[in-house]
């Protein structure tokens, strides 16, 4: 049990270093993202402006919203770790680990952690920096319960997050170019994910739906826990049911590719 | 060199982008739907903000929607056009494949950035288009033969000012060879184009409107179909495609100077 632990620590340490020496790629990303907002800020704030609630919630929850949604994506986004796969299966890179003891999901799995506990930490200077010119537009709830829902809540979504992404990669066993389909899943996530706009914009059926859809616990879910647009434990309660149900059927669906692609897998020269 | 002759070039390059298509034609498919998904996005959020709100910035829904569909029409011919080219311009310039394009028989500029054709993006013109046209009908426009070749005219700015500023983004691989993704530069900025003028207040108004191009770029456009055309807001948009193209060619030009090959 130990030695497996130390097995994946290193993979863990290796990929904190190598996220700490791209501090620039961090650095860019976190810039466009601070336009982003600006751009959240300015088209919502024109649409609240005669209007004192938007789907029962004012422009300062809503703002909330958004910032969170902005912390939480480096805190458990799977930004690229679907390419890295891809691109590791296609350069033949993952026979290292057919030959090793060494479980190649845990070994991705472990690199993931390490890189968005770099980003996740870092995005925090930011937000603190800019904390006085934006607490007057925010509006965080201090319920303790939320943060005791809102941590598992947020696991899991990470869970569901890489999944999706290691699914993806997957897909280089049977395909050549994995992009197009990555960016179009993009568009689809963040629509449903709530990066767009709050689900609970939606109209109410369309809103039913989604939440047994596995976008909606990949972002929206933790993020409306964190900045009071779930209100209710109980729902809340039965949504992490859903959730750990996704969450298990897309780590199913992952091994099952793998188990599925390693038999189509030639191994040359590596 | 000749005008005849560089569109000779062009022709050439055209013909062998849409060559090129007809062979991988799934995935001239799957990109093509990529781009109507995230036009679909947008519109999906425009229909759900004016789901809860009548206006935004005095813009009603289809006046919204107009300018989205502008906007996507400006953005959807710079990467039919350009994007290919210029993306990998950045990457070239980087690994030293920049070369090819040094010892080609023309301007360096227009070499390396009309070298590719993305048919994928020039067929969702058409659904831009369609947007476009869907809310003018859905506003009871009725705009005058000059207005909507104003509105031609100043869609065409509209891409040489988008395309100054994607050179301008990426040419930034002459000085900091390592900023990969810099291109994101060019999408956040572009995101600005989506938004009433009217929006933007004090220093947002100030740089967002007056400093850089791309809030106006969208919004004349779709002002000149909604009511007419000012004789400011074209002098307005024509001094600006002047000045923002000269600004790449130059920046473009000055960046040449520092590239050398391999080892930048």
């Amino acid at each position: 049990m130990l030695a497996t632990l130390t097995k994946y620590a290193a993979a863990f340490n290796v990929g904190l270093q190598s996220n700490l020496v791209y501090r620039v790629n961090f650095a860019v990303r976190g810039f466009f993202s601070f336009f982003h907002l600006v751009v959240v800020f300015i088209l919502w704030s024109s649409a609240y402006s005669g209007n004192a609630a938007i789907g029962g919630y004012s422009f300062a929850q809503t703002f909330t919203y958004f910032v969170a949604l902005i912390v939480v994506q480096f805190m458990i986004g799977a930004f690229n770790e679907d390419y890295q796969i891809s691109e590791e299966i296609r350069n033949g890179l993952i026979n290292q680990f057919l030959l090793k003891p060494v479980n190649y999901f845990a070994y991705r799995f472990s690199i993931y952690v390490s890189a968005r506990l770099v980003t996740g930490l870092l995005i925090l200077l930011p937000v603190v920096v800019t904390y006085p010119l934006l607490k007057d537009y925010l509006a965080v709830p201090h319920d303790w319960w939320r943060l005791a829902l809102g941590l598992p809540a947020l696991a899991m979504s990470a869970l569901i997050q890489f999944g999706i992404a290691y699914c993806f990669g997957m897909l280089s066993f049977w395909l050549l170019e994995i992009q197009g389909m990555v960016i179009l899943s993009m568009a689809l996530e963040s629509v449903l994910g709530g990066q767009i706009f709050p689900l609970d914009l939606l109209p109410d059926w369309l809103f039913r739906i989604s939440q047994y859809l596995p976008y909606y616990y990949q972002m929206y879910f933790p993020v409306a826990i964190f900045t009071g647009r779930l209100n209710d434990p109980a729902a809340i309660i039965s949504g992490l049911g859903i959730q750990a149900c996704w969450a298990v059927a897309i780590l199913m669906i992952g091994q099952f590719l793998w188990t599925r692609g390693l038999r189509l897998h030639t191994a040359v020269g590596g | 060199m000749t005008l005849a002759h560089y569109a000779r070039i062009w022709f050439t390059s055209a013909r062998y982008s849409i060559v090129r298509t007809l062979m991988f034609r799934g995935d001239f498919f799957i990109w093509a739907l990529v781009e109507l998904f995230w036009m679909t996005v947008n519109i999906l959020m425009v229909s759900v903000i004016y789901a809860h709100t009548k206006t935004v910035a005095g813009w009603t829904k289809y006046e919204m929607l107009l300018l989205v569909g502008t906007s996507m029409l400006i953005q959807r011919f710079l990467m039919g056009f350009f994007w290919s080219s210029i993306f990998e311009m950045g990457r070239n310039i980087r690994s030293g494949n920049f070369d090819f394009f040094m010892a080609q028989p023309g301007n360096i500029m227009f070499m390396a950035t009309t070298r590719k054709l993305d048919p994928d993006s020039l067929i969702n013109s058409l659904v831009a288009l369609s947007v476009v046209a869907y809310s003018a009908h859905q506003l009871g426009l009725h705009p005058s033969l000059l207005d909507l070749a104003l509105y031609v005219f100043l869609i065409f700015c509209g891409v040489v000012i988008h395309y100054s500023v994607l050179v301008l983004c990426i040419s930034a691989a002459f000085w900091i060879t390592s900023a990969q993704g810099i291109e994101g530069s060019y999408f956040t900025l572009s995101e600005f184009s989506r938004l009433p003028r009217q929006a933007f207040v004090g220093v947002a108004k100030f740089a967002f409107v007056w400093a850089l191009p791309m809030v106006v770029v969208s919004n004349i456009p779709a002002q000149v179909l909604l009511h007419g055309a000012t004789p400011q807001a074209i002098a307005w948009i024509l001094g600006i495609t002047v000045a923002w193209f000269a600004t790449a060619a130059i920046t473009f030009h000055r960046g040449l100077r520092r590239y050398a090959s391999a080892s930048s």
